[in-house]
């Protein structure tokens, strides 16, 4: 008999927020020594009162956009109880009964071909805080920094086969979320819950079912499914073990499931909603609106950078991150154009941050100065060499252009007016050096050489001197 | 109908332990408070909407800022254990 | 019963219940499983008091959480008058005149029974006037704070500063001040006395209601018998819902980040245990299981679900009443004194006892204890009940 796996996804993605959903701590559960964005509301003291950011109900509707779910009317947030040490209220507020988003589908492609998945729901909720284990002093430290930050959980249907549905998804959700500006989705950023049962292929009946909580990487949840699907076919083809219902971990080292303690699965979580928080009515004005200031798709952006006449290489790159395209639109924004700007972008830039050991998407830059030293290379104010180097300052002395280029001397470099009028000096002023060079004597071009870098302070470009010097030379032979 | 066993188990879920006095006593709050549940119960409430909310306020919401006035330090003060940056407990089984 | 040091400032002191914080102060809601905890800030009812002119006198005492009768299960004891009757903290501090108010959280009635009891009066606004940012959190979908003070004027002076709308708070009403001046004239006043509420009451208590309507129809008001079917039933899903909510709002208390650890653990489990165990007294305890099985996945919805529908049909039930009354008028409690108990009898005392003080609580009404009855009024209708109080009261501070 031919059996199939049939798995369900419940995707945690941290939302792209200045503060957390509740309180006004800083978002963004990597940043920040332990325990430093928190407030008396993270630690669970008691007193403060939660006020929902509104940022999270809009990303959280976007999130809803791009899958295609209907926006829920009414949407209200709920208290689920149980106790562990990096839950300080014993509590986490999240969504039960009226979740922001429902019914939505998205599409995987794999080698075998195109799939929809359903997706149940998605809804909001607090992120818990982390522990690390100190095996020296055998204790568990508690950093509540990434208490209360937001996410978003995606429930999908039990739509997926195989693994590399689930792994096609889930790259898919983060190119979406990445560049719709919902998530950041570092490392970490998504967590997932895995469902798996297996059954006779063309059954419907579902098969016992073990859930597989909280993996973050990719190749771990890959790993997780293929050694559950196995476990199970083993058990039901050759009756290695009985299967239940049951939630377990998996374990990255040794390769394997593990069933966890029957007291964290047995839990009885009590929802109920939370009187503290009034529900939110989405009406179809606001979805608009969110629907209105939603940052263009790969889709869009891919159309609008083929009708400015960049190659499929430059809008691949530069759609590869949000970042990358909104420094494209702001510096095209600026009146420089649209090849030169990718080029400074993806070259110049690109080139910059591999020489200092890092990736396009660190790149961070105010438009405004870039476009300004493309605006100093394109009218000839420097040459391209020296924009490089502005570049650079810029990237990483947080530099002026400016300034920068005043500091270093770096006008006069590529005006070959300035550097001749600092030829013609050096030339009236060493007249011997002149004389010797025309009789013959070769090496006093290196004098009169040096004289020309001394008075442009080291910066001139010596094929530029070079030239002009010898063209002056030539005209008192 | 509560029993020892399922007062137990509450005691488990809340972390909390109960003398014997204590439970008798609970069982016996239950039993009292069964017949209130049974009256409320016989109230025909099938097409009454929940009113979590008094007050009818909807999308109470607050702009996306941060801010961040409270000190590490302050907030360790009054904990039982602690480091210089976390609280402190027995470690976990991991 | 004051727990701190007492400075008078311009505008006079003002107590406050332990379970409202003061920044710096140390604030155990009348629980061990809080000692030592000295809160960051100071609720919103404070800072306003503060900002107004007027001092933080102290502390009053509460019993564990607010959850008791009349604070006799406070950490440190239970507070008696000379005849060794249960007396409330904070009414006692109001009615000797060593402040000239205080503010108490009304969670099940506590500060309007000690009240009655103490003679003084006590004012439960309206749910969502004053912030509950700063409240030591039990039931918050009806406790609110409010003010208790020797005269009506009193009350208003105070509530006028305390009230209006805090963004700290999500549940805060959007009105940003009251002035509480629009209340209905005695003479004409329309005031239905609550049939099963003063029914359940005693004797002497009876009376004490029976005399008040005397007095307000010698006042120019007429007083109707009325019957409020769903009272007892009001009671029923308060409790329920105050169980739950707090079941939920003190599993905060574990003994990890701040207050009472036990110092006999070995593990995270036996520190939550017995950090709790020796923390909490029996009446936290029994409200805490019982609160914990209404939410449970067989009993949810025909437990809580139901209370909070039963809650709409009160709501509507008392509505109806105000479109032909300006107040109720009822009991505050059973009795004219109460003596020291044992904690077992805790729980089934209070339930008993909040039989006339549920409603307020569950639908967020407006509720004063004046002369040792209690009124009832419409959302918001603050003014009749201080033009109410302040007419039995035959004084004219407002």
């Amino acid at each position: 008999m031919r059996y199939e796996a049939v798995i369900g996804l419940e995707t945690h993605v941290e939302l792209a927020t200045q503060s957390k959903i509740f309180c006004s701590c800083g978002g963004h559960s990597t940043k920040g020594e332990p325990n430093t964005r928190v407030c008396p509301a993270c630690a669970g003291m008691p007193g403060m009162l939660p006020v929902t950011n509104r940022r999270v109900v809009e990303l959280a509707m976007r999130a809803g956009i791009l899958l295609h779910c209907d926006i829920s009317r009414y949407t209200t947030f709920d208290k689920k109880s149980y106790y562990y040490p990096d839950l300080p209220c014993a509590y986490q507020i999240t969504q039960w009964f009226h979740p922001v988003c429902r019914n939505g589908s998205l599409e995987v492609t794999t080698k075998d071909g195109t799939r929809t998945i359903g997706i149940k729901q998605i809804h909001m909720e607090e992120d818990a805080g982390k522990l690390v284990h100190d095996d020296w002093t055998e204790t568990t430290l508690v950093d509540f920094n990434r208490t209360s930050v937001p996410l978003i959980e995606i429930v999908s249907k039990p739509d997926f086969r195989t693994a590399d549905e689930v792994m096609a998804y889930l790259e898919k959700l983060k190119t979406m979320f990445r560049f719709a500006n919902i998530s950041e989705c570092e490392e970490g950023a998504m967590r997932c819950d895995v469902n798996i049962s297996i059954r006779p292929e063309g059954t419907e009946e579902l098969g016992v079912r073990t859930e597989i909580k909280n993996m973050s990487s990719l190749s771990s949840i890959r790993r997780a499914i293929q050694y559950e699907t196995a476990r199970h076919l083993d058990a039901v083809e050759r009756g290695t073990e009985t299967l239940v219902q049951e939630t377990r971990r998996w374990d990255d080292v040794k390769g394997r499931t593990f069933s966890m303690r029957n007291k964290e699965t047995a839990a009885d979580y009590r929802y109920f909603p939370d009187p503290n928080l009034m529900p939110i009515l989405i009406g179809e004005d606001w979805i608009q609106r969110v629907r209105d200031t939603m940052p263009a798709s790969v889709e869009e952006k891919t159309a609008e950078y083929q009708s400015k006449g960049l190659s499929e290489k430059e809008i691949a790159s530069l759609t590869s991150e949000r970042s990358l395209c909104d420094l494209f639109d702001a510096v095209t924004a600026l009146g420089r154009e649209p090849k030169d700007a990718a080029s400074w972008i993806l070259t110049e830039c690109g080139g910059l941050l591999r020489k200092h050991g890092q990736v396009m998407g660190e790149l961070q830059i105010a438009p405004g100065k870039l476009s300004r030293i493309m605006e100093k290379v394109s009218g000839n104010e420097i040459n391209r060499a020296a924009g490089r180097k502005v570049l650079e300052a810029v990237l990483y002395e947080d530099a002026e252009p400016d300034a920068y280029c005043e500091a270093h001397n770096l006008s006069a470099q590529g005006d070959t007016d300035a550097v001749r009028q600092v030829v013609l000096k050096v030339l009236d002023s060493t007249p011997n050096a002149v004389r010797d060079y025309l009789g013959g004597k070769k090496k006093a071009f290196q004098a009169l050489f040096g004289g020309c870098m001394k008075e442009l302070k080291g910066n001139g470009d010596p094929q530029v001197i070079r030239a002009l010097l010898e063209e002056e030379l030539s005209k008192r032979s | 109908m509560m029993t020892p066993e399922g007062l137990s188990a509450l005691e488990q879920l809340n972390e909390m332990r109960l003398t014997e006095d204590e439970r008798a006593a609970t069982l016996s709050i239950f039993r009292d408070m069964e017949a209130h549940e049974a009256a409320l119960g016989a109230i025909p409430t099938d097409d009454v909407e929940v009113m979590v909310h008094v007050m009818p306020l909807t999308n109470i919401l607050r702009d996306d800022v941060q801010e961040q006035p409270f000190t590490r330090e302050s907030l360790l003060e009054g904990a039982p254990e602690h480091t210089d940056d976390s609280w402190q407990v027995p470690r976990l089984v991991k | 019963m004051g727990q701190y040091v007492t400075e008078i400032k311009r505008g006079g002191a003002v107590a406050v219940d332990d379970t409202i914080q003061v920044k710096g102060c140390e604030t155990r809601a009348g629980s061990r499983i809080l000692e030592g905890f000295r809160p960051l800030f100071s609720a919103e009812a404070v800072e306003r008091l503060e900002r107004a002119g007027y001092g933080i006198a102290g502390k009053s005492a509460v019993g564990e959480f607010g959850l008791d009768l009349l604070g006799e299960f406070a950490h440190g004891g239970a507070n008696l008058d000379a005849s060794g009757a249960l007396r409330g903290a904070a009414a006692e501090l109001v009615a000797a005149g060593g402040v000239k108010g205080a503010l108490c959280v009304d969670l099940n009635g506590t500060p309007r029974r000690a009240a009655a009891l103490s003679g003084v009066d006590f004012l439960k606004p309206t749910y969502g006037t004053v912030s509950r940012y700063g409240v030591i959190p039990c039931a918050c979908s009806g406790e609110q704070i409010g003010v208790t003070a020797k005269a009506a004027g009193e009350v208003w002076e105070l509530l006028r500063v305390i009230a209006g709308h805090d963004p700290k708070d999500g549940t805060s009403l959007p009105t940003e001040t009251y002035s509480y001046n629009d209340g209905k004239a005695v003479a004409g006043m329309r005031v239905g006395l609550v049939r099963e509420l003063s029914a359940a009451a005693s004797d002497a208590v009876q009376a004490r209601v029976t005399d008040c309507a005397g007095r307000l129809r010698g006042l120019g008001a007429t007083v109707d018998e009325i019957s409020l079917p769903l009272s007892d039933a009001a009671r029923t899903a308060w409790n329920l819902l105050l169980c739950a909510e707090t079941c939920n709002n003190v599993s905060r208390y574990d003994g990890v980040k701040f207050g009472y650890r036990s110092p006999d653990y070995r593990n995270i489990d036996e520190l939550y245990v017995n950090s709790r165990t020796e923390g909490l007294n029996f009446l936290t305890k029994a409200v805490i299981l019982y609160g914990s099985d209404v939410l449970s996945k067989g009993r949810y919805f025909t437990c809580y679900d139901k209370a909070l529908k039963v809650r709409r049909l009160v709501w509507e039930q008392v509505k109806a009443l105000f479109k032909d009354y300006d107040a109720l008028l009822c009991p505050a409690c059973a009795e004219t004194a109460y003596r020291p108990y044992d904690i077992k009898d805790a729980f089934k005392t209070v339930f008993a006892e909040s039989l006339f003080t549920a409603i307020p609580n569950l639908t967020g009404l407006p509720a004063m204890v004046s002369g040792g009855v209690q009124f009832f009024a419409d959302t918001l209708q603050e003014g009749t009940l201080l033009n109410l109080a302040e007419a039995l009261e035959g004084g004219s501070a407002k």
